[in-house]
């Protein structure tokens, strides 16, 4: 059987090649998400370990409330460091810094790229350092600085010019004196390291006598485990004491958890492209298992049994899946470099050092291309075996249909809960909702080989309406629109899946650009009712909310002629007793916030007069929050800090907020600074003076911002809008990009299923060909069936996406302020580039078609 | 051969035709240095045993195949100097086709099928034409169904409307009632009759029929290549005797 299946394969070289390509996109997106994230966080790895090295036991503050917070005031105090000095068994101690903040040329421009970090850093004792002087030297003045090669090579900085370190004092110049290596040679990605003394750091930073962390070397008869103990012993509990290898894999997995919602975001897209991948080898497998009819017929003749029949076409899917998931898998190894390049184009440059090709992503992108197209294949191929050997001796014998036994039911809902759990155990529980997809799709295959069969052929009404629809657009254009018309509605099933296909891709962009239009148009909405201020100071680091503004900005710009208030708003985290959960705390300056902020008071839960008095004891709850956790006013809560304090609040008020600027728990930016370690603030929001004009002060503003905060700027409430909106857009381009793969696999459906029917078609085009066609017309007759099954799937895909993201948003946030909004342009271009997708799918079948051997095809028998 | 006092124009001329399939040893002549003219407004008929060329040589004079060598012209055009636009233009205005397997496009009705070649070309329908047409081969209240909801007799009917709607030139038929039965059969070769003798249509018929070929003016037998009979057509025992000595 296996050799009969072989020599099939050579016959069908094109098909196979289309329909194995079909799964190895979404196979080839899979493992290059697996190569692309393990490289990344291997090359992470790498450089913790760099960082780590020569350290024997790493202080760090504790992360009270978990994975990847931390107080923004350090409890690395000098006086711990002097309690480490004096512990038997230390060789060396120092504290250093290296803290995320901005550096500059002397123009302004920020040094680092996109969204990456730029550290700045203390040096530290030979041991401890990472660092090696690549050109000049370390920073010996509080005026000079050392950058890592990276960043100087890409500003093109040398040794003696002038950069800017901005942290959370005035920002000012420094004279580069060195250029720095790190240690491994390994690249940073996009972020980069500034370098000053010790004392300067801690001043940048506002930290004086603090410090990030303590690097401790052992003298050589203690153990590294043993001096830790040590230490562990004389500290308090808001410090953690590792070795120094403990610490590189703590920041490993930290950051490794902090980016696996990249690997998630990507597996999402493969799975869909998979999915997608599934409907094309269903379709291709019907479509092939119905022309062979007779071929099965004779092998049953011959005595071939049902169960060799079965074998020969899984044999058949088994090696397309294989050869697919290989085909796939060395993608990945192409592909995996163009989504790094990709993500960076995007904003987010992540080191990646060599290629890393972890077992696990050969065994999954193995195991998943060859289950799915199997699982595909399965229901054409149990169709075979229902083929009557008659159909050996007459031409259009039909295979007999049976309706699914209770049995069979529930055997396809066992596979497809087993499916289920597997795909969970394997990628865990992010991808399950994929899962699930895959799954739901699977169903709608079975679903649609029911309507296939054309027991009730009634049923059929939309897809013949449509394409009868959408064929009158071409039709007018003479014989080839018409027959193309004709052509489309001639077997609405296969008509059906193949634009299913490309429904799937398009369905989900349509979702997405609904979402984002409707997301726009919210905070739109939302800004405009919420904001009553003139202007918005932020950082202006793109993509990176977590960087925030010194707190001395907003008494600076409160000097500014025209400005009458400034009040700065500032973000941190809580956890209550009992939760392990985090909560959002937005804290805010009471006396000023309600000049510039409407917040929405139910009743009696409150009013602006709660804000004024809410002092250092009181919290104001969300709506959604209080209703939630069943929290009542009055009520007492107890909240654990990042710097690990219990405060008691008392609840005064209960706020809507549809500009979601408050977070769950609102409390005063006085509490936030004694309680919480809040140095920095997010945002400042900025009012005039009556009669002053924003021509005036905003300039005065940047003025201000340039000379002293350089890593801030100054937006107006359409300015901020604007932000936002491109902020989506940048994001929704990202996903576009990513959803073109399925897209570009469902054209692959588009011209398998052209090249069958034209297979089945061969007398027909003859004959046209015959009587006078040309082969221009013959071309133009399947562009325009390619453009109308193209079609078929760009309205069904828009209208599922559209009432499906409507449904969604009614049904999740209803009563959040959430604002609809259909975006019709982006809409109709979505449909043109489905009808661009048909034109580009129908090239080369149009061509097969135009080029037929007319006597062959007219031939009899 | 019928040379009358008004010595009718030859419609289709061949010249020292030739046609090779295959190279060096294994090369067969499927025509061997044929020359043959059919004049206009005759029924001529082409018989001979499988393999014998009958095919082929229609194929030739049809355009459809190109010739190893020789020359073909139809109403003085020589298509052995056409590419393939200018082929598919002069099949599409000058020649009409009948196929044994009817060959109507399932997805139009007959009223549609019959108006293919004109709308192929974008033509405007001659509605006298037309009526003339399906009154002749008598499917009028047949005009609005697919070919899946005719018969056999019908569906070949359609395709002879087919065929002479746009007045060709000639026109070729290859064994038209090969899928039919007796009755059907002589409908659709009394049709051609009609064509021939009412519009002055040429026709060139392939069978291996040979009650097919006594509806015909003219019989040529092919063998291996060449053409061994041409005379005026015999009856159906006398070509049936004939085609005997050749096979």
């Amino acid at each position: 059987m296996l050799s009969l299946v072989l020599r099939g394969f050579m016959q069908r070289k094109l098909r196979v090649l289309l329909t194995g390509i079909a799964i190895a996109l979404g196979v080839a997106l899979m493992a290059g998400t697996y190569i692309l994230t393990d490289t990344i966080n291997r090359s992470f790895a790498g450089i913790f370990n760099v960082a780590n090295r020569g350290h024997d036991v790493v202080i760090t503050p504790r992360q009270s409330l978990g994975r990847n917070t931390r107080s923004q005031t350090s409890p690395v105090t000098e006086q711990v460091l002097a309690q480490v000095r004096a512990t038997p068994g230390v060789a060396e101690a120092a504290g250093s810094i290296f803290t995320p903040g901005a550096f500059l040329d002397i123009h302004g421009k920020r040094l680092t790229v996109g969204g990456a970090p730029a550290f700045i850093g203390s040096e530290v004792p030979r041991r401890f350092e990472s660092f090696t002087v690549a050109h000049g030297r370390f920073a010996s003045s509080a005026s000079e600085v050392a950058i890592d090669e990276a960043t100087a090579n890409r500003n093109h900085l040398k040794l003696g010019e002038q950069m800017v370190v901005a942290g959370s004092a005035p920002a000012r110049p420094y004279t580069i004196v060195g250029i720095l290596r790190f240690g491994g040679g390994q690249s940073f990605g996009g972020a980069g390291a500034a370098i000053l003394t010790l004392r300067e750091a801690q001043r940048v930073l506002a930290q004086p006598g603090h410090f990030d962390q303590i690097d401790v070397a052992a003298q050589p008869s203690v153990s590294a485990n043993a001096l830790r103990d040590r230490i562990r012993a004389v500290l308090p509990a808001t410090l953690d004491v590792r070795t120094g290898a403990q610490q590189a894999a703590k920041d490993t997995s930290d950051l490794e958890s902090n980016l696996s919602f990249i690997r998630t975001f990507l597996l999402v897209f493969a799975y869909v492209a998979l999915v997608v991948g599934a409907f094309i080898i269903f379709n291709t497998f019907s479509i092939t298992v119905a022309q062979r009819t007779r071929e099965f017929g004779l092998l049953r003749t011959l005595g071939g049994s049902r169960r060799q029949i079965l074998q020969s076409v899984i044999y058949e899917g088994l090696l397309l899946g294989v050869g697919g998931a290989v085909l796939g898998l060395l993608g990945g190894l192409v592909l995996a470099p163009g989504l790094n390049a990709l993500f960076k184009a995007f904003g987010a440059d992540l080191p990646h050092n060599g290629t890393v090709v972890e077992t696990r992503t050969i065994v999954v992108s193995l195991v998943v291309g060859t289950v799915v197209t199997l699982l595909a294949g399965l229901p054409p191929a149990l169709r075979a075996t229902r083929v009557p050997p008659l159909a050996a001796m007459r031409e259009g014998v039909e295979i007999p249909r049976t309706m699914p036994s209770r049995r069979a039911i529930l055997i396809r809902a066992a596979v497809g809960i087993a499916l289920l759990i597997v795909l969970r155990l394997l990628l865990g529980g992010g991808v399950a909702l994929a899962g699930l997809a895959i799954i739901v799709a699977v169903r709608a295959l079975f679903v649609a080989r029911r309507l296939r069969r054309g027991d009730r052929p009634r049923r059929y009404r939309v897809v013949p309406a449509l394409a009868r629809g959408i064929g009158a657009l071409v039709a007018w254009r003479g014989i080839t629109g018409r027959l193309a018309q004709e052509n489309s509605m001639r077997q609405p099933g296969r008509t059906m899946i193949t634009a299913a296909a490309l429904t799937v891709g398009l369905a989900l962009v349509a979702f997405v650009a609904v979402l984002a239009a409707g997301t726009k148009a919210t905070i739109n909405q939302a800004v405009s009712r919420s904001f009553a201020g003139n202007l918005i100071v932020e950082n202006s680091q793109e993509g990176n909310r977590e960087q925030g503004i010194p707190a001395l900005l907003a008494p600076s710009v409160r000097k500014v002629p025209g400005v009458a208030s400034v009040t700065p708003i500032a973000f941190t985290a809580g956890r209550l007793r009992g939760s392990s959960s985090n909560v959002t705390i937005t804290a805010i300056d009471p006396a000023t916030f309600e000049r510039v902020y409407r917040v929405e008071w139910k009743s009696k839960n409150g009013s602006n007069a709660t804000l004024l008095g809410l002092g250092n004891e009181g919290v104001v709850l969300t709506k959604a929050y209080a209703e939630s956790k069943h929290l009542k006013l009055g009520q007492t809560i107890s909240v654990l800090t990042p710097t690990e304090k219990h405060v008691s609040l008392a609840v005064r008020g209960i706020a809507s907020d549809n500009a979601r600027l408050l977070g769950n728990l609102t409390i005063t930016l006085s509490l936030a600074r004694a309680s919480f370690g809040q140095r920095e603030d997010a945002l400042d929001f900025v009012s005039y003076a009556p009669g002053a004009s924003n021509a005036q002060v905003q300039p005065a503003v940047n003025r201000l911002l340039a000379a002293s905060f350089p890593q801030a700027r100054s937006r107006t409430a359409a300015q901020f809008k604007q932000d936002q909106s491109n902020q989506i857009n940048t994001l929704l381009a990202l996903i576009y990009v990513l959803l073109a793969l399925s897209v570009i696999v469902s054209l692959f459906g588009i011209v398998n299923t052209l090249i069958l029917s034209i297979y089945e078609r061969t007398r027909e085009l003859g004959m046209l060909r015959a009587i006078g066609t040309s082969r221009k017309q013959i071309r133009q007759m399947i562009r325009y069936e390619s453009v109308i099954t193209a079609l078929i799937g760009g309205v069904f895909g828009l209208v599922i996406g559209v009432v499906g993201a409507i449904l969604v948003t009614t049904l999740t946030l209803s009563g959040s302020g959430y604002v609809q909004s259909i975006p019709v342009g982006t809409l109709a271009i979505l449909l043109v580039v489905a009808a661009l997708a048909g034109l580009v799918a129908a090239q080369l079948p149009a061509r097969r078609a135009a080029r037929l051997d007319m006597l062959q095809a007219l031939a009899s028998e | 051969m019928a040379t009358g006092a008004s010595a009718p124009e030859r419609i289709v001329e061949a010249e020292d035709l030739r046609r090779r399939y295959g190279e060096g040893e294994a090369a067969v002549d499927a025509l061997a240095r044929v020359t043959v003219a059919f004049p206009g407004g005759r029924f001529a008929a082409i018989m001979g045993p499988s393999g014998s060329g009958k095919s082929t040589l229609m194929h030739i004079l049809a355009g459809l195949d190109r010739p190893t060598s020789g020359v073909v012209r139809i109403g003085g055009v020589e298509l052995t100097e056409l590419g393939d636009r200018e082929l598919t233009q002069l099949r599409r205005d000058r020649i009409g086709f009948i196929f044994q397997t009817f060959n109507l496009l399932p997805v139009l009705n007959a009223r549609e099928n019959i108006l293919l070649p004109l709308s192929i070309a974008g033509r405007k329908p001659d509605q006298e034409w037309f009526d003339v047409l399906v009154d002749t081969v008598g499917i009028r209240d047949r005009l609005t169904h697919r070919p899946a909801e005719l018969s056999g007799g019908q569906q070949q009917r359609v395709a002879v409307a087919r065929a002479l709607i746009s007045r060709p030139t000639v026109l070729f038929a290859d064994e038209p009632s090969g899928n039919l039965d007796s009755k059907a059969s002589n409908d659709v070769l009394e049709l051609l009759r009609h064509a021939v003798d009412d519009f002055g249509q040429t026709v060139v018929m392939v069978t291996h029929d040979a009650h097919a070929a006594s509806f015909a003016d003219r019989l040529l037998v092919l063998a291996d290549g060449r053409i061994v009979h041409d005379g005026a057509a015999v009856s159906s025992e006398q070509a049936l005797d004939l085609m005997k000595s050749v096979g």
